[in-house]
């Protein structure tokens, strides 16, 4: 059709002026005629002849009525508004109609040399090119498997080379957007991964292709396309309705193979909710901890050392936003609602160059779209929580909300304790409510907002309670094709308050709070089929509050006392390639520069050169004003990865990246804890640095089903902040000197094997891995061991994990969880003496002997209700044991004296096996 | 943070009760080592009492390892020197000091082996009288405390120690004294017993044994009000007769303060899951002989104030039980001894004391056989100075 429109065009550019037709006046009047009607008519009254495709106006209506009007204004009145265009060429007494594409009747600009002197034609607009641009041809909607979707500008021939689809993966239950989805050309090495929004792009050759589309939790599907030009489109996939069907670590099968990312780990909320938990609900932290290369200090908190780093050297991001505290009482439970969490990824080598401010690791938990079609929602109820979540369309297809909520109730629990914690108070909660909506097929909004609060009393007396509170919004713009943009505003914040009353003269409450402001933006590129850039910047302005002490009551004697507010801005630009030098030869290469800003107003003190940072040693102090820049820290970030394939199945990739971190929490306790503090890098506390080189093999057998990797790296880490003895940390004014610069190296090898599909799937994962600290700090006064090398807290050198799921029928199927990890290192004393009334033990050197070797066993049976697709409620069960050997594992071996006498006693955690029970209901 | 521990606490009840802590053997230390140990107090206007001892393995039954033969002196800047008089057992006791407040002292030691051992030079702190020791009665026992202030505000940092005085009451009280005849037959020897010999009320001392310190740094004023000394359980014996506490109260420096605090989170406060992680101690003495080798203690320097209380069981519920060892304690009669004669007839009759290691309680029984008995019961339930001393302190009321 569109060759004909040329042809036509070229043939009439001979000639062309108005005829005299054209002036001459008709009046029509046309109550919702057809076309033919309406042509046959002006065919008679004007004398022009009427060319047009019937097919195309088949649901043309028109009704107007005009006057002694020439035949262009009839047309003007006729077409105003539509998508319909009409073209008159006076000087053949014709009339072309047309839908959409408009025939412009003089030719383009530039066509003829102009001689000097002859007037420029006058063009209406710039002349389009229909045969390469896909100008706001609507995105194609497939659903349909064995249909033949035709994408771009239909030529009669295919041109050679390749065109670009792009376009959304979603769920066609729910209308939310399907990340990770991979997408693939059968037959090729050619593929992509959905990103958080389900959307691709994806260069391929023209003509007929079938893409293969899998996404987790979703059935498999297959997209036959005739590739003409670049084009869009979406693609629905069907829900697994037998959802225990496959455990799968990664959305993407080919990803292990084919992807440059090195050491990241996806799970989404199915795999995550088969595992066993310890109290039955699924736990999206605790999950992360079966991944190699990840461990803890131990059970009761949910702190994770990522490749050697410390526990504060994690981004946890949820939806973009920053949790300072991502558990509940203390570390027993995650803080995120499973209900409405989509998935989780694990970045611990390849950490993309968007991301930063952390060494280890990022952790992105992803809450799923509401359900733009139609209102659901699901509820849990357990022993001492419950929760429940509803989402569904505001307008249709286009605006969707979803909202989650979890409290707990256990004072009734507490009620039954002995005398002493009777009066006791604990509870928490958390909500999330997002929104999304789709301004156009352009233009994506998606607000998302959390909060959690935990509530503590112990007996009537001290008071704990904190808070996470974040909200962003995110506007996501595709220019065209090519290029996106993604920016963000939000706002995150942490504080606590710890408060007591006891002691009328000592009553006290304390504060400490975070609160950042973020504002980014990102952009990702495809510059050519070979070449995706991904770049753009980033700042976060920092307001701390240290700490602030003030009488919780009147007759109270404490003199109110605040640590100086800190602010800060840290502001970041990147730039990344993603270079595909051959097929099998892929390049990622980015930079990301880090700025920090450490500002006013503030007090510094200035310390005596060389000499330790002790209250004897402050020279003078230094007062600056609000806003004043006292300290600049800036930092190139390298993040490089390649990938090299030997074969389908198998290939090589390596890495190397660098990162800095401004924001360092304050914790002297084995654990992490909610109160512990924060501290911005300032002229006396340096940043913290890291870098890491890793180098895997990754290797996929049996069609996919099978991944194997071998990874191994080694990182080094500057200036990780540890404590000087006794080191008093909360509401300190001179944090410098309470703190050691320590030196940290890391080594390890990270085997893994995943099954993921079939009846039996799961992974196994062993790692060796080491991690040592170590003080050389010149002006640290004392040091630690001597100022050599010591395991650090969480160095576990031996692990082992297997997590399994087998399927029996489609109702039932059994998971088993299986952990094994030497035992972590402790500082226990060599020598007991009396004094001041007791017995007591001397320590030495840190970290110098170990707990016994952790073991613990893990077993559930998931039950599903019928699986009758149309039915109001949904219902499963799922029944388990944690801990189903019983095995006392240490949490710690301790000396204490109790009475004047040293015992030794091991603190066991779940010491026994826990049977667990959860029941969710899906409507 | 001993806060945290009762959070997990809550927290492992409301799991299901399924942490645990489970005592170990202890294995012994890794490497042997003999540590100088330093405890005490240079007290201005008493005496100073300084005690010595060694570091032992951690599985060693010995609890302390006293410093004998030692040389130990008190040592100002200006140079004056007060030397201490070994009083075995490794404390070593100087006559009163008289020391000036505007001074810095210092305590030199030389052991028996040579080793030369010096504390830095210590600010005298002395301190303010106690205000008051107060009683309180909760629901799950009776909590001593303290009151103290400074009007000068020179104090801030306190340590507290403490003795416990209470009395104990046998189970049964003993008129006799039975003493084996050694030349039988029976009965035996037996006398009433004097008032020097009783053994039915005793009275038994305890002293504190774990740290005490309290701080007003962050107060308007230099105020310690209701400082916890010690909590006695309802059912405690301490309540059962008469009770007393004698507070002794030290003002310290910072530095000092800082000792005690971690010493008291290294080996009382740790092993939970938000303890502090145990770490190196450094206090005020060194080795000039040997720099390297480790010094325990804090030397601390000032007078002691100190106050006594007594707390009677009138004026406690009358629904606190006190629980006794005695639960079990029954009398038994017993023979004087039994005779067990021989099948040859050449060999004589010997006598049997049935009674060995029971010890005569009441009063000689006339039992209707030959040679009679003694109403009696087991040490513990008849000589409190198992216990105890008898003789009853000067302070005694």
């Amino acid at each position: 059709m569109k060759k004909i429109y040329f042809t036509i065009i070229l043939f009439l550019t001979v000639k062309l002026l108005h005829a005299q037709g054209i002036s001459k006046t008709i009046s029509v009047n046309f109550q919702q005629a057809t076309v033919e009607q309406f042509a046959t008519e002006l065919e008679v009254k004007s004398d022009y002849h009427f060319y047009y495709d019937r097919t195309q106006f088949d649901s043309l209506k028109i009704t107007l009525q005009a006057n002694d009007q020439p035949l262009n204004n009839i047309l003007s009145l006729a077409f105003h508004n539509t998508v319909y265009h009409y073209a008159i060429v006076a000087s053949k007494m014709q009339v072309f109609l047309t839908r959409e594409k408009e025939i412009l009747t003089q030719p383009a600009a530039g066509y003829f040399n102009i001689k000097p002197g002859q007037a420029q034609p006058v063009v209406s607009s710039p002349v389009i090119d229909f045969t390469t641009t896909p100008v706001k041809k609507p995105v194609i909607e497939s659903t349909l498997e064995n249909k033949l979707y035709e994408i771009g500008i239909k030529t009669n021939d295919i041109k050679a080379g390749k065109a670009t689809i792009s376009g959304y993966v979603k769920s066609g239950k729910s209308g939310g957007a399907i990340a990770g989805a991979s997408i693939y050309v059968s037959n090729s090495s050619l593929g992509v991964t959905t990103d958080q929004f389900g959307y691709y792009t994806l260069a391929l050759p023209r003509g007929k292709q079938l893409l293969i589309v899998k996404g987790i939790g979703m059935k498999d599907a297959r997209r036959q396309i005739m590739l003409y030009t670049d084009g869009e489109l979406n693609i629905e996939l069907q829900d697994q309705v037998t959802s225990l069907k496959e455990v799968k670590i990664s959305a993407d099968k080919v990803a292990n193979v084919r992807s440059t990312e090195m050491a990241v780990s996806r799970l989404d909320i199915k795999s995550i909710k088969q595992v066993p938990a310890v109290f039955g609900e699924a736990d999206v932290l605790r999950i992360v901890l079966t991944l190699p290369g990840v461990q803890t200090v131990g059970e009761a908190t949910t702190g994770f050392n990522v490749r050697g780093g410390a526990a504060d050297q994690n981004l946890i991001l949820l939806d973009d936003k920053t949790i300072y505290n991502p558990a509940h009482f203390f570390g027993f439970f995650a803080a995120f609602n499973p209900d409405i969490v989509k998935g989780i990824e694990l970045y611990k080598s390849t950490i993309p160059e968007k991301f930063g401010g952390r060494l280890s690791s990022v952790l992105e938990v992803t809450n799923r779209e509401g359900n733009k079609k139609v209102f659901t929602g699901s509820a849990g109820i357990g022993l001492l929580t419950s929760r429940l979540n509803v989402e569904g369309p505001i307008v249709k297809d286009k605006t969707s909300f979803i909202f989650g909520g979890r409290t707990s109730y256990s004072d009734w629990l507490l009620k039954l304790l002995p005398q002493a914690y009777k009066h006791s108070h604990a509870s928490f909660y958390d909500l999330n409510l997002d929104l999304s909506h789709q301004v156009n097929k352009d233009n994506n909004i998606y607000v998302s907002t959390y909060i959690s609060s935990d509530n503590f009393r112990l007996n009537s007396d001290t008071t704990y309670s904190y808070s996470n509170r974040n909200a962003n919004i995110k506007w996501k713009h595709n220019f065209n094709s090519k290029l996106y943009s993604l920016l963000t505003v939000g706002y995150d914040g942490y504080k606590y308050d710890i408060a007591s009353s006891a002691n009328p003269v000592n009553a006290y409450k304390l504060k400490f709070g975070i609160n950042q402001t973020n504002l980014k933006a990102d952009f990702t590129y495809y510059l050519n089929r070979n070449n995706t850039l991904d770049f753009g910047l980033s700042s976060i302005y920092y307001k701390l509050n240290p700490g602030s002490e003030t009488p919780n009551n009147a007759s109270s004697l404490i003199v109110p006392d605040k640590v100086a507010d800190e602010q800060a801005l840290e502001s970041a630009i990147y730039l990344g390639d993603k270079y595909d030098i051959t097929p099998d030869f892929t390049i990622s290469a980015g930079i990301r520069y880090s700025l920090f800003n450490y500002l006013g107003a503030q007090t510094i003190r200035n310390y005596a050169p060389g000499l330790p940072r002790t209250p004897l040693n402050v020279v003078d102090s230094t007062n600056y004003g609000g806003g004043k820049v006292i300290k600049t820290y800036s930092r190139p970030e390298i993040r490089i990865s390649a990938r090299y394939n030997i074969d389908d199945n198998l290939s090589l990739k390596a890495s190397y990246n660098t990162l800095a971190q401004y924001i360092h929490q304050l914790s002297n306790t084995t654990a992490i804890s909610p109160i512990d503090i924060y501290k911005l890098s300032d002229p006396n506390i340096k940043p913290q640095y890291g870098s890491q080189v890793s180098f895997g093999v990754f290797k996929n057998a049996k069609q996919n089903t099978i991944e194997t990797s071998v990874e191994v790296y080694y990182k080094h880490i500057d200036n990780y902040l540890d404590y000087k003895s006794g080191a008093k940390l909360i509401m300190s004014h001179a944090v410098e000197q309470e703190v050691l610069n320590t030196q940290g190296k890391a080594y390890g090898v990270e085997l893994s094997v995943r099954k993921t599909t079939g009846k039996l799937n799961g992974w196994i994962n062993y790692t060796y891995s080491r991690t040592f600290l170590k003080q050389d700090d010149a002006i640290a006064g004392q040091l630690i061991n001597g100022g050599a090398y010591y395991p650090a807290n969480y160095d576990k050198p031996h692990s082992f994990n297997f997590t399994g799921n087998y399927r029996i029928t489609h109702r039932y199927s059994v998971s088993l969880d299986v952990t094994y990890s030497t035992g972590r290192p402790i500082t226990l004393p060599i020598a007991k003496y009396y004094s001041n009334g007791a017995e007591r033990v001397f320590y030495s050197g840190r970290n110098e002997y170990r707990i016994p070797d952790y073991f613990r066993s893990d077993f559930s049976i998931n039950i599903d209700g019928n699986h009758k697709v149309h039915q109001t409620f949904h219902n499963s069960w799922t029944v388990g044991v944690y801990n189903l050997t019983g095995r006392q594992n240490a949490y710690s071996t301790f000396f204490q004296q109790q009475g004047g006498v040293i015992n030794s006693y091991q603190l066991s955690i779940f010491a026994r096996p826990i049977p667990f029970i959860n029941y969710n209901i899906r409507f | 943070m001993s806060a945290m521990k009762k959070i997990l606490y809550i927290l492992f009840v409301l799991a299901g009760a399924t942490a645990c802590k489970k005592q170990l053997n202890i294995a012994p230390s890794a490497k042997v080592t003999s540590y100088l140990v330093v405890d005490g107090n240079i007290s201005s206007g008493d005496s100073t009492t300084i005690t010595l001892r060694r570091t032992v393995n951690l599985d060693s039954n010995s609890r302390a390892n006293p410093e004998l033969g030692a040389t130990v002196a008190v040592e100002s800047a200006g140079g004056a020197s007060y030397k201490l008089n070994s009083k075995g057992g490794g404390v070593y006791v100087s006559a009163p000091l008289n020391l000036s407040s505007g001074e810095k002292y210092s305590l030199k030691i030389t052991t028996s082996n040579g080793g030369k051992y010096a504390s830095d030079f210590v600010q005298v702190k002395n301190s303010p009288p106690i205000d008051s020791v107060r009683t309180a009665i909760k629901n799950d026992g009776l909590q001593i405390s303290v009151d103290t202030h400074d009007a000068s505000n020179n104090s801030k940092y306190y340590r507290w120690e403490y003795t416990e005085t209470y009395q104990i009451q046998s189970a049964f009280e003993s008129q006799i004294i039975v003493v084996k005849n050694d030349s039988p037959p029976p009965p035996d020897i037996q006398t009433p017993r004097t008032p020097e010999k009783k053994v039915y009320n005793c009275w038994v001392s305890d002293t504190s044994n774990s740290i005490i310190t309290g701080s007003s740094a962050k107060l308007a004023a230099d105020k310690i009000s209701d400082a916890p000394m010690a909590l006695i359980t309802a059912n405690s014996e301490k309540l059962r007769l008469r009770y007393s506490i004698l507070v002794k109260q030290y003002v310290i420096t910072a530095e000092a303060f800082n000792y005690f605090e971690l010493l008291k989170k290294n080996t009382e406060q740790i092993g939970g899951i938000f303890d502090p992680q145990p770490s190196e101690l450094t206090g005020n003495l060194h080795c000039l002989s040997n720099p390297n080798e480790p010094v325990i203690g804090f030397v601390t320097v000032g007078q002691v104030a100190q106050k006594r209380i007594f707390v009677d069981k009138a004026n406690l519920p009358g629904n606190w039980v006190p629980e006794t060892p005695y639960g079990s304690c029954q009398l038994n009669t017993l023979l004087y001894a039994r005779k067990v004669t021989s099948t040859i007839p050449t060999i004589p009759p010997i006598y049997v004391n049935e009674v060995n290691d029971l010890i005569y309680g009441g009063f000689q029984l006339a039992v209707d056989y030959a040679p009679g008995g003694y109403l009696a019961s087991t040490p513990l339930c008849v000589d409190c100075t198992l216990r105890g001393t008898n003789k009853k302190p000067s302070f005694w009321k």
